[in-house]
């Protein structure tokens, strides 16, 4: 075992996998922590804990992550390129791993233009292969950055993120590759609409041998409305909706385009299911913490896998 | 060159507004050519603060002179015994400018009037485009002449993200993707394992004020 | 005596500019023995294929050595032809040899402040829009 979370556990046993995210508070409230937690703890594997999301200030990550852990959830700690440099990175890499951190994300993070800081300075000291890399570095060669010894090296398991929809369409199995090279355990990918994309990005991964390598755990998002579906279609960089998809949403009867938006996730799940070269499935419920259980158990998700 | 934009009059005016006579001095280097520090931008200037004092009814001895480059101490020092006869000094000149000014004349208080914006091109009239951070690691070699470090946002050394967008940067429909522009450039010149190859952490070489000493000449300047 | 059309330039002032470098001017237009050193130091010239109007000693007894022999009795035509040679032909990368120690730039850039004075100066606005 390279870190023994949970995660790794379940994946290394072969179960198929099931990741669930939490947006931390905008404040110190704990409260809100708990009550987003409670419909999450014993029906995921592991919780992502985003770091300053679309570059708004929250609770600090790592410090929602232990809350979580608590909790009896287990954290997927994300990290952005944007608010650190590789100081403040490895010593956070550290102190997460000492307090019982054991799953790591690295990300680039959204560009402080999109928040409520737009004119910060971003960091962007390393990118996020280079921070994979690093990670790596520091747990299996227990060396910094700078090439020296560390006295205890962390222990992750290391993920990172993968977006099969960006342009050039042709490169993204490439920059998995790259994320694989650089040490990558495990990737989430963005937001999964186009099923047909989806299929093909997961074949190349599967031809070229990645998925020997890398555990792939495509993203879920249940659409809520058909506003939200032209929303992120149009507006959202990266990410790519079909026409069917809202065609859909837009068949169903008043009141129930929720259900629908339900319904396509809970197919797409049965499908990666299936799927040579996925192992699991990652749900960004956003705002929408209390219709997990629901959305797991339809899923055929739970119960969840117990592996010691 | 260096590109620069002049600031907003009423931040010149209200910098000076205490002094009773003002030096404006432009530069013959760089911000001539991008049209914001050079002789005519001086007159113009100064014809604007003209008038504004006016309006307010202060009473304000306005100079001008242009130095050829504000970069070099020979060239300022030709206005010794011009700047001698104002209580401050309006800079025209890119930020390297105005502290050399200022460190020529260490009584006078010297103020910018520009901000210096980048290095960049000639784009077209009047319009001028960043490409060099100046990071003193050049990487241009293996990005197809396409600077990451300036033009990505997030400053990739292993693009593109996730955010591409058509071909456009996820800040902006109007700013292209770096990256994307990267990888057509070397896909066209059969080039593409230059970026399949991860590239380590950059050693940033711009985090203390630099000086550039030729391998010729240093054995002039360092014993 | 010949009168020359001086309109839109003040004579005096240029006459007045150049008395007050007269000395060194004086001497550096003398010292120099064309022996074309600095030719050879100047990245322009070299760029240019040696084109002798490229030369720092051509470039500054063309300009300088102009208003001096004419005791700064020049019209606005003439003027216009020493910015194209101080402007357009040298950039006072200050980078120039000369043995005999005379200071070109110095020279050339003093010809640009005489020129700046007058109101010749280039238009860069001008040069772009020719670019562009």
């Amino acid at each position: 075992m390279k870190s023994g979370s949970n995660l790794e556990k379940i994946l290394a046993a072969g179960h198929f996998a099931f990741t669930g995210e939490l947006g931390p508070p905008r404040g110190s409230n704990v409260e809100h922590v708990k009550e987003k937690a409670q419909h999450l703890v014993g029906r995921v594997d592991a919780v992502n804990i985003t770091d300053n999301q679309t570059a708004m200030v929250r609770m600090s990550s790592w410090a929602a992550s232990l809350l979580v852990n608590e909790l009896g959830l287990e954290p997927n700690y994300q990290m952005v390129c944007r608010d650190r440099n590789r100081l403040a990175m490895q010593a956070d890499i550290l102190g997460a791993s000492a307090l019982g951190i054991r799953n790591m994300l690295c990300l680039s993070g959204d560009h402080q233009m999109f928040g409520d800081h737009p004119n910060a300075k971003g960091v962007f000291d390393i990118d996020s292969i280079q921070l994979i890399n690093a990670v790596k570095q520091m747990r299996d060669e227990g060396k910094f950055l700078s090439g020296e010894e560390i006295d205890g090296p962390p222990k992750l398991f290391i993920g990172a993120a993968a977006n099969p929809f960006a342009d050039p369409f042709e490169w993204r199995v490439h920059r998995l590759a790259k994320k694989v090279e650089a040490g990558v355990d495990f990737v989430q990918t963005q937001c999964v609409y186009n099923m047909e994309k989806m299929r093909e990005w997961v074949k190349q991964s599967v031809d070229m041998g990645l998925t020997e390598k890398v555990y792939i755990l495509p993203g879920i998002t249940p659409m809520k409305s058909v506003g939200m579906a032209k929303y992120m279609k149009s507006k959202v960089p990266g990410i790519e909706v079909p026409d069917e998809v809202i065609k859909r949403l837009q068949g169903a009867e008043k009141g129930k385009v929720a259900e629908e938006g339900i319904k396509i996730a809970c197919e797409q799940i049965e499908e990666f299911k299936e799927m040579k070269g996925v192992a699991g499935v990652h749900l960004m419920a956003i705002e929408w913490e209390h219709r997990v259980p629901e959305i797991a158990e339809r899923a055929g998700m739970l119960p969840r896998p117990i592996v010691e | 060159m260096v590109k620069a934009k002049r600031k907003p009059l009423e931040e010149i005016a209200e910098a000076i507004s205490t002094y009773g006579k003002v030096l404006t001095v432009g530069c013959g280097g760089c911000v001539s050519v991008c049209l914001a520090g050079g002789q005519r931008e001086v007159y113009e200037l100064n014809a604007e603060l003209e008038l504004t004092f006016k309006e307010s009814g202060t009473s304000k001895q306005l100079g001008n002179y242009t130095v050829e480059r504000q970069c070099n101490m020979d060239l300022i020092q030709e206005m010794d015994d011009i700047a001698e006869g104002y209580d401050c000094i309006l800079s025209m000149a890119c930020g390297a400018g105005v502290q050399l000014m200022a460190e020529r004349y260490p009584d006078k208080p010297v103020f910018p009037a520009v901000n210096t914006v980048c290095i960049g091109v000639d784009r077209n009239l009047g319009m001028y485009e960043e490409k060099c951070r100046a990071c003193g690691e050049c990487v241009l070699a293996y990005t197809g002449g396409i600077c990451p470090v300036t033009r990505c946002a997030k400053g990739l050394f292993n693009g593109p993200c996730g955010g591409t967008n058509n071909g456009m940067c996820e800040v902006s429909q109007d700013v292209p993707c770096a990256w994307v522009e990267i990888y057509e450039r070397l896909k066209g010149q059969n080039r593409l394992d230059d970026i399949l190859k991860l590239q380590s952490v950059m050693q940033w070489q711009n985090q203390l004020q630099r000086t550039v000493v030729q391998p010729k000449y240093e054995k002039r300047y360092y014993k | 005596m010949f009168k020359k059309n001086t309109a839109g330039v003040d004579t005096d002032l240029i006459k007045k500019r150049l008395d007050s470098r007269k000395a060194k001017m004086k001497l550096s237009l003398a010292a120099c023995a064309h022996c074309t050193l600095c030719a050879e130091s100047c990245f322009l010239f070299n760029a240019r294929d040696n084109d002798p109007t490229y030369m720092p000693s051509y470039k500054f007894i063309n300009s300088i050595g102009v208003l001096y022999k004419k005791k700064g009795m020049v019209d606005r035509a003439a003027l216009q032809d020493i910015r194209d040679v101080v402007w357009d032909r040298c950039v006072l990368c200050t980078r120039c040899y000369c043995p005999f120690g005379i200071d070109i730039p110095e020279m050339i850039a003093f010809a640009r402040t005489i020129c700046r004075e007058q109101g010749v100066f280039p238009d860069f606005e001008k040069e772009q829009k020719h670019a562009g």
